[in-house]
């Protein structure tokens, strides 16, 4: 292909990320820090909006200021009217996010009944404060985070560590059919955890785990492992046997080989395959959607939280929480793999 | 009693792949043995089994008279160099080195001192404390080279310790590691395929053939006295000219003939030929420097091509068809000029059958 037909195909691509990655999540990202009463603007804006522009107007017969907002098309729209600072505290809170306290709201004020003018103020908005409101409206939110945590740890050290092994026994042992093993392990992970999770449903209540983040992880591990075992067989396989040897040689027994050589050598690899399971417990709302009953997941607390549409910014904001982690323990992973391997 | 014994030793891979046919070597204490034989000839299965790596299928290897084959590699007290350095990437070149003192729970100020004492010895005590993967090659050899010599072994194996290195690094890498056994005088084995290495680094030289044992001798032994067309062949370079030749008895006086020429056999080796050889066909051997030029030679022919080497040329000449390498110091030779070829004393006697000296 020539240069001129690759930069096109690579402008191509670039834009269709643009669409399909930073438009949508740029958007998500507005909507999470958007006050009540933005959700209902239209056109809804791509870019954050970090502030309001906002104008005062002192009107003397009915003795109370005129709050109106600059819109989308640079007319200023009236909000509400109100003589009572606390009141106006209230209102700029509860619909536009911006937290000011009653005397700072007074000084601003103060200056249009003064004067007699029109002013205008730029109020930042509190960007946190969707946050903190996504715990208060939607309650056990802070528990679905927990939960969520468990599951995901549960279910990496479970799949990493069965998954490993095998893994380990299939690159360094010569045992008959193994490579129908591998293929094997793949296969497993072509089954949807859903549809293991219908008659898992039975069993986990036999063993008491229905209803439990153990129960959950158990299920989120079982495609894991054999992806795991897969991939952890090629990460064992590239550890060049002479490493292991040269410790036997120079007095490790096999085990002290494998917890002092063989171990901390393919550790990075491991973390790094530990994303995939912590993406599928992290992310699931369906497994736990029939697994669950009182002990949700933040996923599916905020898959549920995505109905009512007066909430909507608040569940974005919860969806943004979600991600949060998963990008923090993305670039943890980044930064111990780049040192170990850089 | 030999230091080590490797007595009658045979690995047999799966069911019928013989690496390593009934090997018998002797070695002595603080000697320098250079395994040496082309690729797939056995001679790194040789090493894995003398360390433990690699199961015995038959045989015995006794080391200061105890057998070992039943130990673990931890128990042997071998040091090994391995192809690859294996020299431990999640480690600094000091907990490299100090790995096997620390298994041997030795006391921490005693590593100290003998990890500082081998990093001088092998020239890497500006690295202690790096990675190795910010270390060149032959840095890392000698990370190798301080790690095995830093547990004082009773032997020491190297498995084509200089192979990945370049080949002006390879030249001074074998220099410091003569130095090192020259002072610590450890009993090593040292296995290459290359045969200056070998020649220059051996007490005793090795030279293995699918899995069997050609030769074992002196690099002067080796190279002079070789005792198969295998070893004349593949030792020197230029190896040895063979040129198939007839025997013949006249007047009680012997001489070997050659379509181009007749040559009479005066030296020790007259009576092994006269006993069993005449008429018959055999290979008569001659390294490239045991020709003499325009002194009483005994064919004319014409120089081929001539390769100059500096002290040295090298020339290509056709004898019935044949074509064999003359090395000379004349350097004057040209292209197509005449000269007169002869033999001088060191020529040797090969059967075509066993392809074994005549001796
Ligand atoms: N694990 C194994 N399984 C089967 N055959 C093997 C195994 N290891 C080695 N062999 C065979 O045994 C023979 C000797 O191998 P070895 O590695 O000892 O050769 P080498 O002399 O060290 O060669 P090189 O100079 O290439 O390193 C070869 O034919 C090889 O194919
Ligand atoms: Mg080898």
């Amino acid at each position: 292909m020539n240069s001129a037909g690759k930069k096109t195909l690579f402008y191509l691509a670039i834009t269709f990320i643009a669409f399909a990655v930073i438009i949508p999540m740029m958007y998500l990202i507005n909507i999470s820090i958007s006050s009540a009463i933005e959700v209902n603007d239209f056109p809804k804006r791509v870019l954050p909006v970090l502030s309001h522009d906002l104008s005062i107007e002192w009107d003397d017969e009915s003795s109370y200021y005129i709050i109106s907002r600059k819109s989308f098309s640079g007319e200023y729209e009236e909000l509400t009217y109100s003589s009572k600072f606390d009141k106006i505290e209230t209102y700029l809170i509860t619909y536009l996010n911006i937290s000011k306290t009653e005397e700072e709201i007074e000084e601003d004020f103060i200056v249009a009944r003064n004067t007699g003018d029109i002013i205008y103020l730029n109020y930042n908005k509190d960007i946190f404060n969707n946050f903190g409101k996504f715990f208060k409206v939607f309650d056990g939110a802070s528990a679905a985070l927990v939960n969520s945590i468990q599951a995901a740890a549960i279910t990496i050290l479970l799949s990493m560590s069965i998954g490993g092994s095998i893994g380990y026994a299939l690159a360094r042992t010569k045992i008959k059919g193994k490579d129908a093993i591998s293929l094997g392990s793949l296969v497993v992970r072509m089954f949807p955890a859903v549809s293991i999770s219908v008659p898992m449903a039975v069993l986990l209540v036999k063993f008491g785990m229905y209803d439990t983040m153990l129960g959950l992880a158990i299920i989120y591990s079982i495609p894991n492992i054999g992806l795991t075992a897969w991939i952890t067989r090629s990460i064992f396989m590239s550890v060049n046997p002479e490493f292991e040897e040269a410790s036997l040689v120079f007095g490790a027994s096999k085990i002290q080989t494998f917890k002092k050589i063989t171990f901390p050598l393919v550790l990075p690899a491991f973390a790094a395959s530990s994303m995939y399971a912590f993406i599928t417990a992290w992310n699931d709302t369906a497994v736990s959607l029939l697994l669950t009953n009182n002990n949700e997941t933040l996923a599916l607390l905020i898959y549920k939280s995505m109905g009512g549409s007066a909430s909507i910014h608040y569940a974005a904001s919860g969806a943004i929480l979600l991600i949060l982690p998963a990008l923090a323990f993305t670039f943890l992973l980044k930064n111990y793999i780049n040192k170990m391997w850089g | 009693m030999a230091y080590l014994e490797l007595a009658a030793l045979k690995k047999v891979y799966g069911k019928d792949i013989e690496a390593v046919k009934s090997f018998n070597l002797k070695v002595d204490k603080e000697e320098f043995i250079v395994f040496l034989g082309p690729s797939g000839c056995g001679k790194s299965t040789i090493m894995r089994m003398i360390a433990g790596l690699e199961s015995v299928t038959e045989g015995n290897i006794l080391l200061e008279g105890e057998s070992i084959i039943d130990y673990q590699p931890k128990d042997r007290g071998i040091s090994m160099i391995f192809q690859s350095y294996a020299v431990w990437p999640h480690m600094t070149v000091y907990d490299n080195v100090a790995y096997a003192l620390k298994l041997r729970k030795i006391s921490k100020e005693q590593i100290d001192k003998t990890v500082k004492e081998v990093a001088k010895i092998s020239d890497i005590y500006q690295y202690l404390n790096r990675y190795p993967n910010n270390l060149s090659g032959g840095q890392r050899q000698r990370v190798a080279v301080a790690r095995a010599i830093a547990i004082k072994p009773k032997l020491f194996l190297m498995d084509e310790p200089l192979s990945n290195l370049d080949a002006k690094l390879r030249v001074s890498m074998r220099t410091d590691l003569k130095r090192i056994h020259q002072e610590l005088k450890t009993t090593s084995i040292f296995v290459t395929h290359d045969q200056s290495e070998a020649l220059s680094l051996a007490d005793r030289i090795v030279v293995m053939n699918h899995g069997y044992i050609e030769q074992i001798g002196t690099p002067n032994e080796i190279y002079h006295d070789s005792e198969s067309m295998f070893v004349a062949k593949f030792i020197g370079s230029p190896p040895s000219n063979f040129l198939t030749v007839k025997v013949k008895e006249r007047e009680d006086k012997i001489f070997v003939i050659h379509s181009d020429f007749e040559l009479e056999v005066k030296n020790k080796y007259k009576k092994a030929l006269k006993n069993k050889y005449i008429n018959k066909e055999i290979i008569l051997a001659v390294r490239p420097e045991n020709f003499t030029i325009n002194k009483k030679g005994i064919l004319k022919v014409k120089c081929n091509i001539i390769e100059p080497q500096g002290s040295h040329v090298v020339i290509n000449i056709f004898v019935g068809g044949e074509e064999i390498k003359v090395v000379s110091n004349i350097l004057t030779l040209k292209t197509n000029e005449e000269i007169d070829l002869g033999f001088s004393e060191k020529i040797a006697f090969f059967d075509i059958e066993t392809e074994k000296r005549i001796r």
